[in-house]
């Protein structure tokens, strides 16, 4: 038996024995163990499938082990997902640090910010914001005015932050702010982590569409921030920033597993709400047909990214692949919705007070997924990226 | 793309540097404008052949030469490129696959050696009428003969034989084989706007020659289907792909108001969504042909998904090319033409794109 044999078969029994069985279902939004002080469990069987794989170092599982992750190469991660998948084991952790600073931080980091904060986002006792957008910056991210005035051993920094994902819970924020006001747009950018609970910082929710308050605007009064916590060169963030873009990329191309799955498949949902022919096929022909094409896109993409990580391995991938997830996975998602949204048909107007939280988390969630398609680069900022550097087409 | 190991890429290196210099474009305006008529250019055909070109994806257990069906798929993909003219789809691989996994051992023993070694071609007839509907209604056996019409079917006029499917007496499925020079046997050849040979084959009481028959005659003829039509699809996939470059190549040369047209970004974005689409569609055409390699024996959800999908972006693409292309689009001039009719063809062979989303929903249970 090959070594990645075993380490299956290990990671397989792994997971039977350490997953409670009531952990090993689709996630839904109010069950997600978030990192942070103010976090709590949901459940009793949550909190011991976390501390398992905490222990492990497997919320982190390609990060290093001196640093509290769990040390895998890429091929025995790969595997570990695949047996999660297999046992629809539910994500252990929820955190901005975990999917973006963190992997930023391990290339960009001093020895001392690696060694103070990496083995706390594995542990999950610290909740990350983005602290990115100025308001008014839309995908012109560049265009920042957050200023910090560098003080020697410290910055003084004054502005405001938009689309901080839960900056009122959250208990550090990576900032991008304008170090140097005379430099060209993107040259006078620093990156820096700022405790939220310094004195200056407040938040303020933003109600969405969906009816949730999930991002937030945060701001900033001559909050003292110590210069240790400046990562990369001064006036260097924005390089800092494209690498942390990217993995934001990354995420965002597989939202599906991240955020909430409904638990109803839409066939399940089309054959139990929509009249069918005698054969038992739906029988509104055109919503059959797009229901048809949406599950050959959602087949495909799950073909295109192993057709990426096979790419990988064999060290031929066409650069320009993975270019495409954002765009086609935000899409496909949406469109997903869309079509939930249309076999409910006007029951599916309500988005509160009925005696269906199934279906009033569908309808939420066909609001709340707008954002996928704006949010980390818009699709169109994508369909850029993707006819200049993929197509070779000019600028 | 499809993920190729070093001897599948240096089979795709040998085939597309064959076809450029054996079988680029213009052999195809060539072909076209031949009189007499012919399906294929035979010294085009001898060529492939002795590449080995049939015997490809073949076992060497069964005296191919084992580059798999990741290997077929590559080689055929290649052949989209240039729109090269060969009975590989009706003959090396279709014909192939139905002798293959219908025909008893005896028969595969006597067919297939002559179809691997390309010095026999045959070709399936399938189609009644101008829908494509798998399943035979109309053609009957009676006794050791057969009749009925059939439509659509590649490059008949120029086979040796035909694999013909047909209802017997009890209504069960079954397969003719049928000489060329059987009496009762006439076969219209008509060049269809892809500049490719199709017979309308009309058979009244021929005599059949063998029956491929038996209770796994029908799944197997399903799975060869399926599986000419995963290959079928990577035809489309390379001629898909080269219509993408060739306009990208375009719009990065022409000007128009003292700019690239390229820089436009209504054009842009057009070929960044087409891209995206052909790149899922060839993700699900190279996870077909994977499937066929694991050995999976039920292929049809494969085949349908890749049909539908690559269906849809090459009549996209194609239609993309033409418009982007400007006035010199629509000329017979450029080669963008030739690709656009041969998509069309292409789309209706084994069924188009609504059939298959049908057959999926079916498929999947709704």
């Amino acid at each position: 038996m090959s070594d990645m044999d075993s380490f299956r078969l290990e990671t397989r029994a792994w997971l039977e024995a350490h997953c409670p069985v009531s952990q090993r279902q689709p996630i839904v939004r109010e069950e997600q163990i978030w990192a942070g002080s103010r976090s709590t469990f949901p459940s009793e069987d949550a909190r011991q499938w976390f501390e398992a794989m905490r222990d492990r170092g497997w919320t982190a599982p390609t990060w290093p082990t001196e640093l509290g992750g769990g040390g895998l190469s890429s091929e025995e991660a790969r595997i570990l997902e695949q047996e999660m998948a297999r046992l629809q084991c539910r994500p252990p952790l929820y955190d901005m640090g975990l999917w973006m600073l963190g992997p930023a931080l391990l290339t960009y980091g001093t020895p001392g910010q690696k060694a103070l904060h990496i083995p706390r986002i594995v542990r999950g006792e610290v909740r990350w914001a983005q602290g990115y957008s100025d308001p008014g910056a839309g995908s012109d991210l560049a265009s920042l005015s957050t200023r910090a005035i560098d003080q020697g051993d410290h910055f003084v920094v004054s502005g405001t932050k938009i689309w901080t994902t839960r900056a009122d819970v959250a208990d550090w924020i990576f900032c991008l702010v304008r170090t140097d006001p005379d430099a060209s747009k993107r040259e006078g950018i620093s990156f820096l982590l700022i405790d939220m609970a310094s004195e200056g910082v407040s938040t303020r929710p933003i109600p969405l569409i969906s009816g949730e308050s999930e991002f937030c605007q945060t701001f900033f009064d001559e909050v003292q921030v110590p210069r240790d916590n400046l990562v990369g060169e001064l006036n260097g963030g924005w390089e800092v920033a494209k690498e942390l873009l990217k993995h934001e990329r990354k995420l965002m191309a597989t939202m599906e597993v991240i955020t909430e799955k409904v638990d109803v498949g839409l066939v399940d949902l089309a054959k139990s709400r929509l009249e069918l022919s005698d054969a038992g096929e739906i029988a509104d022909g055109d919503l059959r047909s797009r229901i048809a094409t949406h599950l050959m896109h959602a087949d495909a993409l799950h073909h295109l990214n192993e057709t990426i990580y096979r790419g990988m391995k064999a060290g031929q991938l066409d650069p320009a692949l993975p270019l495409t997830l954002k765009y086609i996975g935000t899409t496909e998602q949406q469109r997903k919705d869309e079509l939930m949204l249309e076999i409910l048909g006007t029951d599916g107007l309500a988005m509160t007070g009925t005696d269906s939280v199934e279906q009033e988390r569908m309808v939420r969630n066909w609001a709340y997924n707008k954002a996928h398609t704006i949010a980390g680069g818009t699709s169109e900022i994508q369909l850029n990226i993707i006819a200049r550097r993929g197509l070779g087409l000019p600028e | 793309m499809m993920i190729l190991n070093d001897e599948q890429r240096m089979l795709r290196d040998t085939i597309a540097d064959f076809l450029a210099k054996e079988s680029p474009v213009d052999a195809l305006r060539a072909l076209r404008d031949q009189e007499p008529e012919l399906a294929w250019e035979p010294s085009l055909w001898s060529g492939l052949c002795e590449l080995g070109a049939p015997a490809v994806a073949s076992s060497e257990a069964e005296g191919g030469l084992g580059f798999g069906q990741v290997g077929m798929g590559a080689l055929i993909l290649e052949t989209g490129r240039t729109l090269c003219a060969s009975p590989l789809l009706s003959s090396a691989i279709h014909a192939q696959a139905v002798i293959r996994h219908c025909g008893s051992p005896a028969q595969i023993e006597r067919r297939l050696p002559g179809l691997l070694s390309g010095d026999t071609v045959a070709s399936v007839a399938i189609q009644e009428g101008s829908q494509f509907r798998p399943a035979p209604r109309g053609t009957r056996r009676n006794g050791n003969t057969l009749s009925g019409d059939k439509s659509l079917v590649m490059d008949a006029g120029a086979a040796d034989y035909l694999l013909v499917s047909a209802l017997d007496e009890a209504a069960q499925f079954c397969i003719a084989v049928v000489h060329l020079n059987t009496p009762g046997l006439t076969i219209q050849s008509q060049r269809l706007m892809d500049g490719r040979q199709y017979g309308s084959v009309s058979l009244e009481i021929v005599e059949v020659e063998e029956w491929l028959e038996g209770e796994a005659v029908e799944q197997g003829f399903t799975r060869a289907l399926d599986e000419a039509t995963i290959m079928l699809c990577c035809e489309m996939l390379g001629a898909s792909r080269e219509l993408l470059d060739r306009t990208v190549a375009y719009l990065q040369e022409r000007e128009q108001f003292d700019v690239k047209v390229g820089t436009f970004q209504a054009l842009q974005h057009r070929l960044a969504t087409a891209y995206c689409e052909l790149e899922l569609a060839a993700a699900s055409v190279f996870n077909a042909l994977l499937a066929m390699d694991k050995g999976e024996t039920v292929l049809s959800e494969h085949a349908s998904r890749a049909k539908a999908l690559v269906g849809d972006i090459l009549q996209h693409l194609s239609n993309e090319a033409v418009q982007m292309h400007g006035g010199m689009g629509v000329t017979d001039e450029m080669d963008i033409g030739l690709f656009l009719k041969r998509s069309r063809t292409c789309n209706q062979l084994f069924g188009n794109s609504a059939f298959h989303r049908n057959r999926f929903a079916t498929l999947r249970g709704f």
